[in-house]
């Protein structure tokens, strides 16, 4: 700790002067008794000198620039197709560099393990047999497709584009909340809120010393070029970026990835397959394409393999992929390792497939299906937040302590008839970071996720030095889904002091 | 390219353009209207009738009555022209449709090309452009011209001059022959309908149409300042160095698609669009050296509008993807998709 930065700890002064911590919860700028947190002492002091009327002007410009740039997602349901820009906040959310290196080889570790098990669960199922996963969890997750078992991924990668949702209890320890194997999206506002941050912040960001977010898309399309079936041929790979198109609520993020990484933005009616081999329609005739990174669910991705009754997606893409003639990123049947009935067993599966000790927490999990936790749940219900496996988003779920006693039967007959489909966790009370409220004029406390993305090439897991920190803008709140009242804030995370 | 890429291209390349033309249209008919001493219905019909809908202001706005007074007020005309929703043609939709087909295409598009679309489509959408609007009409013009050239300079300017940009382009040039055509066609039109000939009230009109063309100061140029009926035919028809003259769009969209698809590539699609445009050029060049005059223009005119439609439809089955699909697509450009009759 250098001279300067101890001096300017000490209790809260200008923007955060009376900063109303809340009880009970980690505080990722601030420490009881209201100073900083060492690593971030400089930045704070920096921040708290700006006056509040010039930040509530900055982050109005930078709201009208997001609006003006396009960087928006479709409101679903709207009939006049109007856009909206994801609630954004400038105070940047930190992470030390210590903390960060540590959720780095968590990370990593955690990729590693979970890429085993898919090959796994779709090769020899040496982990069922061994007891370690009860397999009905398994092969009765809806993510499960049997008929993807001894199909190898080109590269041998399936999980190359993760985002893993990490939460902060009250002691300030990290914790995993959910794996997203399938089509995690958020990136894109991580590259773009940072090009804000340093429009807006040019000095408190200079001094803050914070790793590069900008080159996500070069490494990006590294990681889908070394899949490349056709690559070993010497011959430059086609890699395309495959989108349900402008409808999408995140198109703005597919076409953002497919402009930064120079590849073509496809939609599923402009490929088509023959002999087993993929082929885009141009103005030129057919061109091969050997590389998809799509942005589509996998029950779209084919009709012939998986929704007969569709009308999306490419007929014969899947016997495309069999034959090994095109990557698919990620690969179809990932949602088995992210499903929420196979989260609890994620530290076995490390154990099993590494023989290490797991290096991240995650939240002790009830699981439904077992007697004995699902009398416990069924007894503390007013503590518990069960969750739906098969949901997402923020839907499916009691939020015991805020429910009211009708909510809690009808969860108790659900869980009872359907044991498989529920788990539940205590809630965590996640940590908070200084949120400007412009309403209030002020910068209060609210809580906070925050999701790093895994890229997986041939040569294994890297992370993102950054990632998209989530934030329950309503007061009182813990969802932070976009979909739900959920904003993003730029994370900056530190380098070395 | 992407067929379905390059139909974005295409389509977003022809709202940009009627945005830009209409804009300049009503602003020059707006400046005729005030000190002409016409029959307001010579300056505003016209309007509607260049903008190919004549016969849904008649049954919407006219109620089927050729006579209605709405056909020669100015305000009536140009809030149809501008905000109807419901046509194709109005400012409005060419905006929204220029931009939806820039959002299917955004990572085509170079940044700054695509931020002056969305600036502009957001302020059409907001409370700025109807005030401008009501209370500033040549202004509320001018912001649509200004940002429209605008982006077809950023595009210039800001994008690689490859395949994309071509077919924006083949898009841009073959809307203005039609806009060029079709404003030519029906002043002319007008004027011989003119019972009484009056030179002061001539000069006036062909100034207007000339201006609604970008071209009064080019034409000036060229003619040394006599204006005649036939030296204002002449030089939008076959004039070579005006960027938007017939022979001129006709000739720079030959050389685009010829960019696109080189004549001698057997092999690749689009030859029956390509010798089709090839042969209009030529006819084109060929009117230079003939007299201009009476129904002759019309004629020949409606030969260029028709050969227009015919090769927007071959390239749309060529090259842009239109051929029937196994799999039904959703609507591709939203909100229009059907070219002016």
């Amino acid at each position: 700790m250098t001279q300067s930065q101890s001096q300017s700890q000490g209790p809260l002064t200008g923007l955060f002067a009376g900063y109303p911590a809340l009880a009970g919860t980690y505080d990722e700028m601030f420490a009881e008794g209201a100073t900083a947190r060492a690593p971030f002492a400089r930045v704070a002091a920096l921040l708290a000198k700006l006056p509040a009327d010039e930040l509530a002007r900055s982050q109005a410009l930078a709201e009208t620039a997001l609006l003006h740039q396009g960087v928006t997602f479709s409101v679903y349901g709207d009939s006049r197709g109007t856009e909206k820009i994801f609630p954004f906040c400038l105070l940047p959310r930190l992470v030390a560099a210590d903390d960060f290196r540590r959720l780095e080889r968590g990370l990593q570790q955690r990729l590693r393990a979970l890429g085993m098990f898919l090959d796994d669960v779709y090769g020899e199922q040496k982990i069922l047999a061994a007891g370690v996963v009860p397999p009905e969890m398994v092969l009765g997750a809806a993510g499960y497709r049997p008929l993807l078992r001894g199909i190898k991924p080109p590269g041998g990668v399936r999980i190359h584009i993760s985002g893993v949702d990490l939460i902060r209890d009250p002691d300030g320890t990290w914790r995993v909340l959910e794996d997203n194997l399938r089509t995690p999206s958020g990136v894109s506002y991580v590259v773009e809120n940072r090009l804000i941050s340093k429009r807006m912040f040019p000095r408190v960001f200079d001094a803050a010393r914070v790793h590069r977010v900008d080159h996500y898309p070069t490494r990006l399309a590294e990681t889908l070029r070394s899949v490349s079936p056709t690559q070993s041929a010497g011959a430059d790979g086609n890699a395309v970026v495959l989108t349900p198109g402008p409808y999408n609520s995140a198109y703005f993020e597919h076409s953002f990835l497919a402009r930064t990484m120079g590849l073509e933005l496809v939609q599923a009616p402009d490929l088509f397959v023959d002999g087993d081999k993929v082929y885009c329609r141009t103005t030129r005739g057919p061109r091969r394409v050997d590389v998809i990174y799509r942005r589509t669910d996998e029950a779209f991705l084919d009709p012939e393999a998986f929704r007969p009754d569709s009308v999306l997606g490419v007929a014969g893409l899947m016997r495309a992929y069999a034959a090994g003639n095109v990557a698919l990123a990620n690969a179809p049947g990932n949602g088995v390792a992210d499903d929420k009935a196979v989260y609890p067993f994620v530290p076995d599966m490390i154990e099993f497939y590494l023989a290490e000790q797991p290096i991240l927490e995650q939240v002790p999990t009830y699981v439904c299906l077992f007697d004995e936790d699902r009398a416990y749940v069924l007894e503390h219900l007013e503590q518990m937040v069960v969750k739906a496996v098969d949901e997402a988003g923020g839907y499916g779920m009691l939020m015991g302590p805020q429910s009211t006693a009708e909510e809690r039967d009808e969860f108790r007959r659900r869980i009872a008839a359907e044991p498989r489909r529920y788990i539940a966790q205590h809630r965590v009370e996640l940590s908070s970071c200084p949120t400007w409220i412009a309403e209030r004029g002020a910068v209060e406390p609210r809580r906070v996720d925050l999701r790093p993305y895994i890229l997986t090439s041939r040569e294994g897991p890297w992370v993102l030095p950054g990632g998209l920190t989530r934030v329950a803008l309503a007061r009182g709140s813990y969802v932070v889904n976009s979909s739900q009242g959920g904003g993003s804030k730029d994370t900056w995370v530190m380098k070395d002091a | 390219m992407i067929s379905r890429v390059a139909d974005h291209c295409f389509w977003f390349g022809r709202y940009l353009e009627r945005a830009e033309a209409t804009s300049r249209m009503l602003a020059a008919s707006m400046s005729l209207a005030l000190d002409a001493e016409l029959p307001p219905s010579l300056v505003w019909r016209p309007v509607v009738v260049v903008s190919g809908e004549e016969s849904r202001f008649l049954s919407r706005i006219a109620a089927g009555d050729d006579d209605h007074p709405a056909w020669g007020d100015g305000e009536i005309v140009q809030r149809f022209m501008v905000w109807d929703e419901d046509s194709g043609v109005s400012l409005a939709r060419s905006i929204q449709g220029m931009r939806w087909n820039a959002r299917s295409i955004r990572e085509v598009l170079s940044h700054e090309a695509w931020e002056a679309v969305n600036e502009l489509h957001l302020w059409m959408l907001g409370d700025l452009a109807p005030v401008s609007y009501a209370q500033h009409r040549e202004a509320f013009y001018q912001h649509v011209r200004r940002s429209t050239q605008l982006t077809l300079g950023l595009l210039r300017s800001t994008m690689l001059h490859d395949e994309p940009l071509d077919f924006v382009w083949l898009g841009v040039l073959l809307e203005r022959v039609n806009q060029t055509a079709r404003m030519l066609d029906v002043h002319h039109h007008a004027f011989t309908q003119m019972s009484r000939r009056h030179e002061v009230v001539e000069t006036a009109l062909w100034l207007s149409l000339l201006r609604g063309l970008s071209g009064s100061e080019a034409y000036l140029k060229r003619a040394a300042g006599r204006i005649s009926s036939e030296g204002v035919a002449r030089f939008l028809v076959s004039e070579p160095a005006f960027p938007r003259s017939i022979a001129y769009c006709v000739h720079s969209a030959y050389s685009r698609l010829c960019d696109i698809r080189p004549p001698d590539s057997h092999d690749l699609p689009g030859g029956v669009s390509l010798e089709r445009l090839r042969v209009l050029d030529t006819w084109v060049a060929a009117r230079r050296t003939e007299p201009l005059a009476g129904a002759g223009v019309h004629d020949l005119l409606t030969h260029v509008v028709d050969e227009v439609h015919e090769i927007c439809e071959t390239l749309a089955r060529e090259l842009l993807g239109a051929a029937p699909a196994a799999v039904t697509t959703p609507a591709r450009r939203a909100p229009d998709t059907v070219d002016r009759p």
